[in-house]
């Protein structure tokens, strides 16, 4: 008899909330209308696009909804941020600073501007993924003009002290650009306390649509940026290109609703990932990776002695989850975070991240769990100097 | 907006990719991953027959390699009788070509003449449908196989 499955991978995507649905749904059901546009349909589209703004800037408390560019997603907005500043500063300097760890929509952005000529540096976290002020403080240089430092690690959920590093960027000028697309709904943020000039967001993230996301341009001062597209100079003339109203209207109603839950589902997906972290801890030889209390409360990434990563996965195929390795058919390349924690290739290549929602309850967890335990224990079991011999 | 309570979405709207934030790379979707694994390495992997110490490993050939670079592990336990394998047994860390395929060895090893077993695990990698790159992290079982041998040459069976 098949096993129900089990969606536990909340940090890669969630399922769209039925309420956001409902306005997407609306939005589609109403008379065509470009928010460009003048005539009343366009005014009624701008009007679901105005109310969308306001309901991102209010998640991040930005007083202006005007400092809200909306994109194709999270990555659009870090190459925008990171791509539009360099390119906007380079007579001034050609340096940018940001940790291992960042998303690969910023790490490839950056090896990009190295291409064109720019430097890089690279800063590496502690062992427990947290990337102290004073590090990125060390790597900064006069002709840096950049700063990017994401607010939640996408793979092991530890939060950044960006305020602190914020105020280091403030005093020296630098722009500062923070990826917060885990951190949405997940942690409160403020871009006043954080001190960032630029922000990253996603609205899939948080039981939003796909293909939309936003970045947050402060308006005073405003970040010098160049855009990456052009065509009708939509969003300011930093996006151009017409906005997909049904989209942005459920990103907005998706932060609407996180702004809404925030406190309590915070403390209950908090208890979610802790229950599942104590009931994996019956196995001897399991990591947590990341700060144990510095972390967003979705993300638990966990490493196990003793089994091959890819074959955990195939065991576990009825548990949607992460794997701390590229999975490619061939090569299984481990972590790169995971590798910059200090893990061995053995340890980091066994990892599962596992991402708990708005819809996650605690039979699936304890589900989830008996069934990792399961799988890790007879993997061991036929394994050569198993850590666990014993089912 | 509606006011529509809010409850889970059913299991068909549940996200079915996890695409697209995983650090290294892409993660495919679960369909895909599948794809990568014939239904004998299924079989195998899910039952692996053979796998594990024997109770007794008194008087059994035993030899073992590693690759360090996937931390693949293959132990191997030869029962002789008359000069042949009369059973193997292994014990494996690795992915599930690599659990698979010591199982298929297993089963082809008995019988073979212990002083050349010929096992060629070219033919287990083609039998399986194994990707050429994971070609080289196989040759562990074979030369788990060999370190077995090796100890009835040296007279330690």
């Amino acid at each position: 008899m098949s096993r129900p499955f089990l969606y536990l991978d909340a940090a890669a995507t969630t399922a769209i909330d039925p309420r956001v649905a409902n306005v997407i749904a609306e939005c589609l059901a109403a008379p065509p209308g470009n928010p460009a546009a003048t005539h009343a349909a366009g005014r009624a589209a701008r009007a679901r696009v105005e109310r969308a703004r306001a309901e991102v800037a209010a998640l991040i408390g930005a007083d202006d909804p005007q400092s809200i560019v909306f994109t194709s997603g999270a990555t659009e907005s870090d190459n925008l941020a990171v791509l539009g500043t360099a390119r906007a500063a380079a007579e001034r300097g050609r340096h940018v600073v940001v940790p291992r760890t960042e998303h690969r929509a910023v790490l490839d952005a950056c090896a990009r501007l190295e291409r064109e000529g720019w430097r890089v540096t690279y800063v590496r976290p502690d062992r427990d993924g947290l990337v102290a002020p004073d590090a990125i403080a060390a790597a900064l240089r006069p002709d840096t003009t950049l700063v990017s430092v994401m607010l939640v690690n996408n793979e092991i959920g530890v939060v950044q002290d960006v305020a602190a590093i914020g105020a280091i960027c403030r005093e020296r000028g630098i722009v500062f650009h923070v990826d917060a697309a885990q951190a949405a709904g997940r942690v409160p943020i403020d871009v006043e306390a954080i001190g960032a000039d630029l922000l990253s967001l996603s609205a899939h993230k948080i039981h939003g649509p796909m293909g939309v996301g936003a970045l947050f341009v402060r308006r005073y001062p405003r970040p010098a940026l160049v855009p990456l597209q052009f065509g009708g100079g939509q969003e300011g003339g930093l996006r151009s290109g017409t906005v997909p109203v049904h989209q942005v209207a459920g990103m907005g109603e998706a932060f609407r609703l996180a702004r809404e839950l925030l406190a309590d589902e915070a403390s209950r997906l908090a208890a979610l990932r802790e229950r599942l972290w104590s009931a994996l801890q019956v196995l001897d030889g399991v990591h947590l990776n990341g700060h144990a209390g510095l972390r967003a409360p979705h993300v638990l990434n966990v490493s196990f002695d003793g089994v091959d990563g890819e074959s955990l996965l195939l065991a576990l195929e009825d548990v949607a989850v992460a794997s701390g390795a590229a999975c490619s058919s061939a090569t299984r390349e481990p972590s790169y975070v995971l590798r910059a924690l200090g893990r061995d290739d053995a340890l980091a290549q066994a990892s599962l991240r596992f991402g708990v929602d708005r819809f996650t309850t605690a039979a699936e967890v304890d589900d989830a769990a008996a069934r990792v335990v399961a799988a890790v224990r007879r993997l061991r079991a036929i394994a050569p100097a198993s850590a666990e011999s014993a089912p | 907006v509606t006011d529509a309570t809010p409850s889970a979405p059913s299991r068909s709207l549940r996200p079915a990719s996890p695409a697209g934030d995983t650090p290294g790379g892409v993660e495919p979707p679960p369909a895909d991953r599948a794809d990568e694994y014939s239904p004998d390495v299924r079989r195998l992997f899910a039952e692996a027959p053979g796998a594990g110490a024997p109770a007794d490993a008194a008087g059994w050939l035993r030899g073992e390699a590693r690759e360090p670079l996937t931390a693949t592990h293959v132990r191997w336990y030869l029962r002789t009788a008359n000069g042949r394998i009369a059973e193997a047994r292994y014990e494996v860390r690795g992915c599930p070509h690599t659990v698979a395929a010591a199982a298929l060895a297993a089963e082809r090893l008995r019988g073979r003449p212990v002083d050349s077993p010929q096992l060629e695990i070219a033919t287990i990698v083609a039998t399986l449908g194994v990707p050429s790159a994971k070609l080289g992290r196989l040759f562990v079982i074979e030369d788990a196989v060999r370190a077995a041998v090796r100890q009835a040459g040296a007279g330690t069976a």
